[in-house]
């Protein structure tokens, strides 16, 4: 048995530039296979620890899932404003313990600009109920004082390179075009937030009251002309937000929940709906799931198409291998045994394209990690393989050795005088 | 290789192949697990004979008639139109009464087991911790929302995983009736859950 075994691994290195490829076609199938499960149940996980203790997102009325991408994940857009007067009178609901207006829409260097209150450094919860917390710095307090103050996510701080003390310049809208800049009112930070693996990271926080100051001298999306205000006559006029983009609520009684969504659905001055965070996101990964499904589908068409790969290396090596078939069937092989040395072939082929498919999987998590967390936001955790995963590479052995028994039970059939008496 | 040969060797690998996909949907399988903070999974134990199976009707107290106050305009329903004033009063009128619910006494501190569906609250990294217990489908989402005293307040023994939204479960659990005077003076239940499970019937 373990003679044969040997045999079978010799003989394979024999031929082993044919087999690395197969095993390197392997490789990549498995990388396809665990990297896409790794992404699904990341983004999953980033997504779903992006908010906690936030019982109802606030908006204008559109769709839940779009409300939510927007508000907590600064994807999409808001399809309109809602007014303050509109968030009192939610506020204002007996079942309301605290609500955070929240105002979206301009950009700092391709980072999200989030404009608020300073309630929300208290109130904001991720994963599983943490605070955010000043890594460096403080927040700003609202006052007129700290106009100019902004508070900047790990993330910007660092893809960005600023300190505290640096002096930032914020873009109207998503700032890919110069000239839309609100250079002549420069934010200075204060604070720098500890990081958390969620979009506050990639997020520049600013006052409500300095979202309205910048926007001051702007009408219809651009510099008014002829119009100036300097920062510092901004403070004189009325800052007091007339509108924002969604608001965060925090209920006393959370069974109230759907009494007070109804109530705001039902707010006669303007469309407003509210959406459960978490129901919003049971709807997304509704959509979502269909493409993953798909995707891992591909993958493990993709698995099959190298299994066949390498099925057809295997079937075609026979016909070279007679030979040296015949010779181990006439010192005494039995035809099982012949099986044996193909199947184990096939097997360890298999087995080293996995190995290798979840070697690069883990380099790739350690070297693309970092730069996806920059550009994307998305955290790819390293850790120890999942169940998924493990069934995932365990279906790719398994369907390895059992393709590979193709070829064994031809060779099986092969008889002795097949290989012996060369064809005419 | 002689023909018939290659339909074989075209069976076989179809075999493998189907082996192949067979195998990895066992990892979306609907399992609800619960995971403690520390990471680890742990198997709830209880007795299934100490739960008793209760109606949702259960949990309004007895002689509760929630259409009582609303008599007088209930007579004339048949002939508002939709759009009529008074129809909505008396909608509005029905949602105040639902929010002030009042709860069964008699079922405060009992075990019991209750089907439902889930309405996540709250999710960290391990999975959900809370969530709300509704008795129809859709409630709260597509229809004004249930009384109070037909929205039941889970807290599980450990994150679930496995969950989400509008699932159908079994949950077995201490009922607490939890008076707090926040949302409308109404008092609430809350279920401290010691299991939950698929819906079976």
């Amino acid at each position: 048995m373990r003679s044969l075994l040997g045999l079978a691994l010799r003989s394979a290195w024999n031929r082993r530039s044919t087999l690395s490829l197969v095993a390197f076609s392997i490789a990549l199938s498995t990388l396809l296979l665990l990297g896409f499960e790794r992404i699904r149940a990341d983004v999953r996980q980033n997504f779903s620890q992006s908010v906690s203790g936030t019982d109802l997102i606030v908006g204008a009325r559109t769709g839940a899932v779009q409300l939510m991408l927007y508000a907590v994940f600064r994807v999409g857009g808001a399809t309109n404003n809602v007014s303050m007067d509109a968030l009192r009178a939610v506020a204002a609901n007996r079942a309301v313990d605290w609500l955070v207006p929240i105002s979206l829409g301009d950009s700092h260097r391709s980072f999200p600009v989030l404009a608020t209150t300073p309630e929300y450094f208290k109130r904001f919860q991720y994963g599983d109920h943490r605070k955010l917390a000043t890594g460096e710095g403080r927040v700003f307090d609202g006052t007129l004082d700290q106009l100019y103050d902004c508070v900047l996510g790990a993330e910007v701080a660092q893809a960005l390179g600023y300190r505290l003390g640096d002096h930032i310049v914020l873009s109207h809208g998503s700032g890919a075009i110069p000239g839309a800049e609100h250079a002549d009112k420069p934010f200075t930070v204060v604070g720098i937030l500890q990081r958390t693996g969620t979009p506050v990271d990639r997020t520049v926080h600013i006052s409500l009251e300095a979202m309205e100051a910048i926007h001051l001298d702007w009408a219809g999306g651009a510099p008014m002309p002829g119009m100036h205000i300097a920062p510092e006559e901004a403070r004189k006029f009325d800052l007091a937000p007339k509108q924002v983009t969604a608001a965060l609520v925090g209920l006393k009684n959370r069974v109230a929940v759907f009494a007070v969504q109804r109530a705001v659905a039902d707010y006669k001055g303007e469309p407003l709906m509210a959406v459960l965070p978490g129901v919003a996101l049971d709807d997304l990964w509704d959509v979502i799931g269909v493409g993953e499904k798909a995707l891992l589908g591909m993958s493990a068409m993709v698995g099959v198409v190298s299994l066949a790969g390498l099925v057809a290396v295997v079937l075609a090596g026979l016909n070279e291998r007679r030979r040296e078939l015949a010779v181990l069937r006439a010192v005494g092989a039995a035809p099982r045994h012949l099986l044996l040395v193909l199947a184990a072939e096939g097997a360890l082929v298999t087995l080293i394209g996995a190995a290798a498919g979840l070697v690069v999987t883990v380099l790739s998590i350690v070297l693309l990690g970092p730069w996806l967390q920059a550009r994307y936001g998305i955290g790819l955790t390293l850790e120890a393989p999942s169940v998924e995963q493990w069934s995932l590479l365990g279906a790719i052995v398994v369907a390895g050795f059992l393709s590979s028994l193709v070829p064994g039970w031809r060779a099986y059939r092969m008889s002795l005088v097949d290989g012996l008496s060369p064809k005419a | 290789m002689k023909p018939g040969k290659p339909l074989i060797a075209l069976l076989a690998f179809v075999a493998g192949a189907v082996a192949f996909l067979a195998v990895w949907p066992l990892s979306a399988s609907p399992m609800i697990v619960f995971v403690t903070a520390e990471g680890e999974t742990v198997t709830p134990r209880f007795d299934p004979a100490a739960f008793r199976d209760t109606r949702w009707y259960e949990l309004g107290p007895k002689d509760w008639d929630p259409y009582a106050q609303t008599a007088a305009l209930r007579r004339d329903i048949g002939s508002l139109r939709d759009a009529d004033p008074r129809a909505k009063e008396l909608l509005r009128g029905v949602q105040e009464i639902w929010t002030r619910a009042p709860t069964n006494p008699d079922l405060d501190g009992k075990a019991i087991r209750i089907p439902g569906y889930v309405v996540p609250l709250d999710r960290g990294p391990l999975g959900m911790s809370e969530f709300l217990l509704v008795p129809y489908f859709g409630a709260c989402i597509h229809s004004p929302p249930p009384p109070s005293n037909q929205i039941l307040r889970v807290s599980l023994p450990a994150h679930a995983k496995g969950l989400k939204s509008m699932d159908q479960v079994w949950v077995r659990g201490t009922l607490r009736i939890a008076r707090s005077e926040t949302a409308h003076g109404a008092s609430a239940y809350e279920l401290s859950a010691v299991t939950v499970e698929p819906y079976v019937r």
